[in-house]
């Protein structure tokens, strides 16, 4: 026998309102909250972002003006946006410091001259636009970035680093333990350092650099200056310099175990007749720029491009 | 030809007679040879870790080390400037049984086969790495485990440069690339410190005008 329930007459709208808040009880229960908050900001003033887990978008924009859209994670307790004396701060804040929290996603937009520094834990980082400062930070989170000329330090524990160069020159610091960086068209002073990951610079002139790396690979590709000064270590990763146009340089390379390679002529001599070491010197045209590399088991590669 | 023209090629011609007259061979006053000897030993044994040479190289790495160990310091310290008074910079070593960052302090550091690493440096290093220790445990799992994986990664780096010097005492290259191993690590070890510290501090102050949503 089969039962059939059915609701009656009277019951059927307040069914549907029922049936219609449990369908959207959850999408309401889990939406962010809408952020939109504006404030004055001074042009050349600090705009400071501290976010745990999502994304941070960095706009830089021609009016004297921060503001800040997106929505707030479910779990965050509150967003702080504070300013005083030249500094805009704006941060989400978790309850009792807990981690576990949904994603916040906050876009900001700034006075593009400003100089901007971004904290998270695991929220990715874009910044596009901006002429001052940059000082980027994040554990796991990825970076991406525009290079004005202005300074810019990237640090990371295991998020990857990208950065679009303008050519012009400023110095840029990457430092990341496990994380990729990935640079273009950079200029002037490049620093970078990793455990295990692979840097790849591309440098449209370098006028001093030090790269280093423990197991991860080192690329760097461009030309140098006249009195360049460029500095490589790395213990097990491998060393790739690619020169682009005419080079002046005095090299002093070195490995203990590993091969170099180099596409300037001399071969590498042994160091010892009972150890392993190679190392080449050399100076190709005036020798004015200094370079400098040494690696433990890593091979070494310096070539023309 | 005039006679100031003359007056050097007579000069010249003076020296290469003289030179003619000197004897092709001249026998040492004593024999060289045992000394010779003597210092190609030297050479070939291990030297002993109070050599001058090498001792003066040892305080030069040390007061290196050390001088990155303390500006490494006095940033996280002065980052910490604003912690409550109670809650110290370095803590007891975390209740988080898993593997952490104290590991690096277990494993002796060494500085090739015939010398240890200044006491400052090894201070310096616990003390970072039990700070970090304190503020690893609330990174991401993920995030925390491959942190850890790379401080081993430069645990392996150094020891292998250590199994490298065992064999080949005293090459430079060697020594340079364990002596920047080893600042690395501090720098590791620091970076994170700040890193993280920094996700706590930044952007608090409570004294200022606050918008909340």
């Amino acid at each position: 026998m089969k039962t059939v329930i059915a609701a009656a007459p009277c019951c059927q709208p307040v069914a549907r309102a029922i049936a219609l808040l449990a369908a959207t009880l959850p999408l309401a229960a889990f939406a962010g909250t809408p952020i939109n908050k504006l404030t004055a900001a001074d042009p050349t003033g600090t705009v400071e972002i501290s976010n745990t887990a999502g994304t941070v978008t960095v706009t830089g924009w021609d009016r004297n003006e921060v503001e800040v859209t997106g929505e707030l994670g479910k779990g965050t307790e509150r967003l702080d946006f504070t300013t005083a004396d030249k500094i805009t701060r704006i941060k989400v804040v978790l309850p009792n410091r807990s981690y576990n929290v949904e994603d916040t996603d906050l876009i900001v937009k700034v006075p593009a001259t400003s100089l901007v520094s971004v904290n998270t834990v695991s929220a990715d980082i874009g910044v596009q636009g901006v002429r001052g400062t940059q000082r980027l930070q994040s554990v796991s989170g990825e970076m991406r970035t525009e290079s004005s000329g202005e300074d810019i330090e990237c640090r990371t524990v295991s998020g990857d680093v990208n950065i679009a160069g303008s050519g012009r020159k400023g110095l840029v610091s990457i430092t990341t333990v496990s994380g990729d960086a990935t640079a273009t068209r950079l200029a002037g002073e490049v620093n970078g350092s990793t455990v295990s990951g692979n840097l790849t610079l591309g440098v449209g002139e370098t006028s001093r650099s030090r790269l280093r790396s423990t197991s991860g690979d080192l690329t760097l590709q461009g030309s140098l200056a006249a009195d360049a000064r460029l500095d490589i270590e790395s213990i097990s990763g491998d060393v790739r310099l690619d020169l682009v146009g005419k080079t002046g340089a005095d090299f002093d390379v070195a490995s203990f175990s590993g091969d170099i390679r180099n596409c300037f002529g001399p071969r590498p001599v042994r160091t010892d007749e009972y150890a392993p070491g190679k190392e080449w010197r050399h100076q190709e045209g005036d020798g004015s720029a200094r370079v400098r590399i040494k690696t433990l088991s890593g091979d070494v590669s310096v070539c023309r491009k | 030809m005039t006679q100031d023209e003359r007056a050097p090629q007579g000069a010249v011609a003076r020296i290469d007679s003289q030179l003619r007259e000197l004897p092709r061979e001249i026998e040492p006053g004593r024999d060289l040879w045992p000394g010779i000897a003597a210092r190609i030993d030297e050479r070939a044994a291990p030297a002993p870790a109070s050599e001058p040479r090498r001792s003066a190289w040892f305080w030069q790495a040390a007061a290196a080390v050390a001088l990155v160990a303390a500006s490494s310091l006095l940033t996280a310290t002065l980052l910490d400037r604003d912690r409550p008074a109670g809650q110290a910079v370095v803590t007891a070593a975390p209740s988080n049984p898993v593997a952490t960052s104290q590991d690096a302090v277990g494993m002796p550091a060494a500085f090739g086969p015939a010398g240890t690493l200044d006491p400052e440096y090894l201070a310096a290093r616990k003390q970072l790495t039990q700070m970090l220790d304190q503020r690893i445990a609330t990174l991401p799992p993920s995030a925390r485990a491959k942190l850890e994986f790379n401080l081993g990664e430069m645990r392996r780096a150094a020891d292998e440069i250590n199994a490298a010097l065992a064999a080949q005492p005293g090459d430079p290259l060697l020594e340079e690339l364990l002596l920047k191993t080893y600042q690395d690590e501090l720098a590791v070890l620091s970076n994170v410190s700040q890193l993280t510290g920094s996700l706590e501090n930044a952007a608090a102050s409570p004294a200022e005008k606050r918008m909340q949503l």
